[in-house]
């Protein structure tokens, strides 16, 4: 008990720390710097849990029964949306700033002037408002009916959410990609790139991924799954490893037809990423997020295998961050950013973040008890 | 009967009781556990003690050799063989590379799952399996769970076996005997099966060959002669001058093919050969003097060639004294414009093989006209 106190108040004091950073850091680094790192932060905590609200409603959708008993974590992870909800509504102010389409000068551009309309901050902010609408539905249905069922265990629930689980890819898939569009490509409004909605989906279906299945080896360390066994994690681990290549292969593929094509508008997105210090970053985050990871978990005993799976995670998160690090930073136009005002950020929304997955993770049951597939879940093998 | 019995069935009624048995059986050590069923059981394969598949590490070995494999000729070919630079791209491009490499990873990779699985672990090719003709087939396919002790060697002792299924709960056996082992490969087979190849061949090409003939309206892949395109040679409607074919831009020069000596010949007389004098260049001058220059000018340049007879025309004699007194650059400048009925050759002829034919003339020259030195034994 006392350790867990201990634990939290490190978190609060991380939080407390990175605040006062983040404070200085409005006043002394510059207004561009503070909010690309906060759109930086607002863009991983919704993806978290976005990507984890996409596992939930991935499994309702095939109507998964192995997952039955782990789905409890990516609900829980899933709530980032709520904390991020207003992180989101901040970084609207980054607009005027950061995005040259919201800006008055963009009328005479001979480029942005017909996409005046769309990057316009009224119909930017109306977006993002229907995007975190139609998020707050998505959990209401999916995590807020699971929490219900624990109590009533009411069999309706499968079925209700089974049907909204369809309806739920629509809305993801038009939530993710505005994300990408609006708030990474919005940065670079002359560059577009139609796969980069997918690219982010990979990303952040993987980020939701790593931090269920680091969640879940936690939750197994202090006994608290009982009944998730090696079978479960080794779906986990499948997922992560294929996700992997699904990365990559978009990634590639959007970097291999803008290298052929060679137009002007479009390399100019890669030429700033390969020169310089960021060629050290693309490089590492091909290494991180890719080679790694995918020869870490190619052999079967390595997909069950705790520690391994564990490692394996964190350098997803961590490569993850690398991912939309590298693609929101290098519209600032300067070489790779990494000092004080980008660590107290992290402390603040890192440790902001641990503590609310640390709340949710100590709030009602740790598997979804009501669940009339449970058992058949835990019975799960391979 | 135990000499001939390949294996003994034991059948049970629950996938329950069928677990149960596993250990019993594998404990009395008469043979090779095996165990039929309906549908694939959990835990059936530690049960058994089945060892792990090697087919994993199969296909990861051959997947990274057919990613090896497929960047090897992909970079020999466009940076080692035949560089063409395309696109403004460099020649080893590594980037042009990768969906090739991809596509023979999975090739490579898929092959040797399938193949490595039937051919290497399955053991095929294989008639049939003594337990397909079974008579406990029937149940296997539907709801009967069978353990089978396969014999290991000639002491197989299948009442034993038998008595040890039973004991371990059978409630029906079956002893099978050992199967047809007669080779597989015999001439007959081989023959029927190549006479069913040609068979084939020549019914699907008669086929062919009478569907094109009496349905003249429906060759196969007309489309592909009709394509809009451009013929060498032939006139076309998409160019402004009617040519299908067009001339390049004025003042275009093949690769490899620059400087072209300019100006007069006189301007051209202070060009200096940049070749040394080696074995190497001299073969070169020799083999273009053969193809370009021989048939007009003659084998030792004096002017009597094969075409000089044909047409009566007259070539330059090149073991006259002009000639002989001409500087390098004034024959290289005949050879890049060409001179009174003698064409250009500057666009078939690259800068080093100009210059090597100069020199190989010049040693023409001094082969017709030797002095006695000359005539020393030049040391190696």
């Amino acid at each position: 008990m006392s350790q867990n106190k201990n634990t939290s108040t490190m978190l609060w004091g991380a939080v407390a720390l990175g605040a006062i950073g983040v404070l200085v850091s409005y006043r002394a680094a510059g207004l561009e710097r503070f909010w690309a790192n906060w759109v930086l932060w607002f863009v991983l905590m919704f993806t978290l849990g976005l990507g984890s609200l996409f596992l939930v409603a991935l499994e309702h959708l095939v109507n998964a029964k192995w997952s039955v008993p782990v789905r409890r974590i990516p609900e829980r992870i899933a709530t980032l949306l709520l904390p991020a909800i207003p992180v989101g509504l901040i970084a609207l102010c980054a607009l005027p700033v950061l995005y040259p389409g919201s800006r008055p000068e963009a009328a005479q551009h001979p480029i942005l002037a017909g996409k005046a309309f769309w990057l316009s901050l009224p119909f930017f902010s109306v977006r993002t408002l229907i995007a975190f609408g139609l998020c707050v539905l998505g959990l209401a249905v999916l995590v807020g009916g699971s929490l219900k069922q624990d109590t009533t265990g009411d069999p309706a629930f499968n079925a209700r959410a089974r049907k909204f689980a369809p309806a739920f890819m629509a809305i993801f898939a038009l939530v993710i990609t505005l994300v990408a569009f609006d708030w990474i490509s919005g940065l670079t409004p002359e560059w577009y790139s139609d796969i980069l909605g997918v690219y982010v989906f990979a990303g952040a279906f993987l980020g939701g991924l790593a931090a269920t299945t680091l969640s879940v080896l936690y939750l197994q360390d202090q006994g608290r799954l009982e009944g998730v066994r090696s079978d479960h994690l080794y779906n986990l681990g499948g997922f992560l490893f294929a996700f992997t290549v699904f990365w990559s292969y978009i990634g590639f593929a959007q970097y291999m037809l803008m290298w052929y094509a060679n137009l002007p508008d479009e390399v100019i997105y890669y030429k700033l990423r390969l020169a310089g210090s960021w060629r050290a970053i693309t490089v590492s985050l091909a290494v991180l997020h890719f080679i790694l990871p995918f020869f870490a978990l190619v052999t079967r005993d390595s997909k069950k295998d705790p520690k391994r799976l564990r490692m394996v995670a964190c350098l997803m998160l961590g490569a993850h961050f690398l991912d939309i690090y590298w693609l929101i930073f290098p519209a600032l136009g300067t070489g790779p950013l990494f000092s004080w005002p980008e660590l107290s950020f992290a402390l603040f929304f890192l440790g902001g973040i641990l503590l609310w997955i640390r709340g949710a993770m100590q709030k009602g049951e740790d598997m979804p008890v009501g669940d009339p597939f449970l058992r058949e879940g835990l019975e799960f093998r391979l | 009967m135990s000499e001939t019995s390949y294996s003994v069935l034991g059948i049970y009624e629950t996938p329950d009781a069928l677990m149960k048995a596993i250990p019993e059986v594998r404990a009395s050590k008469l043979g090779t556990v095996e165990a039929y069923t309906p549908y694939p059981i959990h835990g059936i394969e530690e049960a058994l003690g089945l060892r792990r598949s090697p087919l994993g590490g199969m296909v990861l070995v051959m997947g990274v050799l057919g990613a090896i494999t497929a960047f090897g000729f992909e970079y020999w070919i466009s940076a080692v063989d035949y560089p063409i630079i395309t696109g403004g791209k460099g020649a080893g491009s590594w980037e042009a590379f990768i969906p090739i490499m991809f596509e023979v990873t999975v090739l490579f990779a898929t092959f040797t799952a399938g193949l490595g699985m039937l051919f290497l672990l399955n053991k095929l090719p294989f008639f049939g399996h003594p337990v397909l003709s079974s008579k406990s087939i029937t149940g296997i396919t539907r709801d009967r769970y069978v353990l089978a002790l396969e014999a290991e060697d000639e002491s197989f002792d299948s009442v034993a076996a038998a008595k040890a299924l039973r004991a371990a709960g059978a409630v029906e056996v079956e002893v099978l005997p050992a199967p047809d082992r007669s080779p597989f490969l015999t001439s007959d087979f081989i023959l029927r099966t190549l006479g069913g190849i040609f068979a084939a061949c020549v019914v699907s090409g008669l086929a062919m060959f009478f569907a094109t003939k009496w349905f003249p309206l429906l060759p196969p892949m007309r489309y592909m002669e009709d394509q809009p395109r451009l013929n060498a040679q032939k006139p076309s409607a998409f160019f402004k001058d009617g040519h299908g074919m067009q001339r390049p831009v004025a003042g275009t020069v093949t690769r490899g093919h620059l400087p072209t000596a300019t100006g007069t010949q006189e301007a051209a007389a202070s060009l200096v050969n940049p070749l040394p004098r080696t074995k190497e260049v001299f073969a070169i001058g020799r083999k273009v003097f053969a193809n370009r220059c021989e048939v007009c000018h003659g084998a030792i340049g004096n002017g009597m060639g094969s075409l000089t007879a044909a047409y009566g025309g007259k070539p330059a004699n090149l073991q006259a004294q002009q000639f002989r007194d001409y500087p390098d650059g004034k024959i290289y400048w005949v050879i890049v414009n060409g001179k009174n009925a003698m064409p250009s050759h500057a666009a078939d002829l690259t800068e080093t093989q100009r210059w090597a034919v100069v020199h190989y003339v010049r040693a023409l020259q001094r082969a017709q006209n030797a002095k006695d030195e000359d005539l020393k034994v030049v040391a190696p």
